[in-house]
């Protein structure tokens, strides 16, 4: 009598796919933490200037972003040693002065729209660490004669 | 034959968009030549959205007429989609940077909502791996296909439904279609962008399906190989 021979595996075995396993677990919580970062804050990218005056005082030190349009005729820059930008943002209900020592891009212009990151400083100004300039969804050609923007901000041109 | 002649005749219309986009077309009063991104950025956007609105009714033709054909066009279509989303933003940061001043605004619902189509769609050809049995993965795939689906329209309208930095639709937008917000050489050098960039997609899909049917034959030929192996060893005993 033989003994019969040790059974020889039918099909390779199916290899077990960890590393798969563990990129889908690291796709799923990159999701959970950017639904939930979207719903947490993103429905309220900036404030506007008067959602801001209305907190009052509580509003004092805050780190927020304020978003609305650099009013006409507001933007003064001191180009000295310390350079400094000062504006005026307005929801054309209520106006908040903004001053900044960060230099915003060449699209940053009177009547635009801006989101400013800082606080509000005892006096009412804005202290602002960093000027996004928004883009609206208006192109618009050149007149001639103009020079469209380049890439430094020049007040006064 | 004819593929290849469509080939040529997307890579040719992909030139002459861009060539028109960087040389012909003015810079912006605004945003200067920063604008000329603006081209193939929104085109890749919409061949985002499309790959991936293909992918869902793909998926469910699958879940309906039962033919792995259909998967296969779902599974082409991810991957040409995950392509273009991640062209789209990187375009989009390169944008951000000289306009806005920004690379990229995790809290602006647009930027967010964006990641995470393209996060959706990696998921989505990772599960692909999952299985190893051809109707399991196409059924799988068609649910997820499905419901990632709808983050499509969150994407288009998100700068509509909420406060974000990202400016809303010049042209893509139900009020804008007839009046877009630009002059018409802007609009007439996007819409030549548009339809190159869908001829070259059109191109990558069809390949694209190709090589998936091919990969399905070979997937099959090695489990039939694996199940006559089987059965000589079988009959040998």
């Amino acid at each position: 009598m033989t003994v019969a021979a040790p059974p020889e595996p039918i099909l390779p075995p199916r290899r077990r796919p960890w590393g798969i396993v563990v990129l889908v677990a690291v796709v799923i919580v990159v999701i959970g933490f950017l639904a939930f970062s979207s719903i947490g804050s993103a429905l309220v990218y900036y404030v506007t200037p008067s959602e801001l005056l209305e907190r009052g005082n509580a509003a004092v030190g805050e780190t927020v972003r304020l978003g609305g349009l650099v009013e006409q005729g507001s933007v003064e820059q001191r180009d000295s040693e310390d350079y400094e930008l000062s504006f005026v943002i307005t929801d054309s209900e209520a106006s908040i002065p903004v001053v900044t020592t960060s230099a915003p891009t060449a699209s940053f212009r009177e009547g635009t729209g801006a989101v400013v990151e800082g606080s509000l400083d005892e006096q009412g100004v804005f202290r602002a660490t960093q000027v996004i300039v928004k883009h609206d969804e208006n192109y618009e050609v050149p007149a001639s004669g103009t020079v469209p923007s380049d890439n430094s901000y020049l007040p006064g041109e | 034959m004819k593929t290849r002649i469509l080939g040529l005749v997307a890579l040719a219309a992909v030139i002459a968009a861009t060539a028109v986009a960087l040389f012909v077309v003015p810079p912006d009063q605004n945003q200067g030549d920063a604008q000329r991104i603006m081209y193939p950025h929104v085109a890749s956007a919409w061949l985002a959205y499309l790959s991936f609105g293909v992918t869902a009714l793909a998926g469910i033709g699958w879940l309906w007429k039962r033919d792995l054909r259909l998967d296969a066009v779902a599974h082409s279509a991810a991957e040409i989609g995950v392509m273009f989303t991640a062209f789209a933003i990187w375009g989009g940061m390169m944008w951000g940077r000289p306009v806005w001043g920004v690379f990229w605004q995790w809290e602006d619902p647009r930027l967010t909502t964006t990641a995470l189509l393209l996060a959706l769609y990696v998921g989505y050809l990772l599960l692909r791996r999952l299985s190893d049995d051809p109707e399991r993965r196409a059924t799988r795939a068609a649910i997820v296909g499905v419901i990632a689906a709808v983050d499509i329209p969150i994407v288009h309208f998100s700068v509509e439904w909420w406060r974000g930095l990202h400016q809303t639709a010049t042209i893509g937008s139900p009020d804008r279609v007839l009046n877009p917000a630009a002059p018409m050489v802007f609009v007439g050098s996007l819409l030549g962008m548009l339809g190159a960039f869908t001829l070259a997609w059109l191109y990558l899909m069809i390949r694209r399906y190709q090589l998936a049917r091919a990969e399905a034959a070979r997937e099959e030929a090695r489990r039939m190989d694996r199940i006559m192996t089987a059965r000589t060893v079988e009959a040998a005993r």
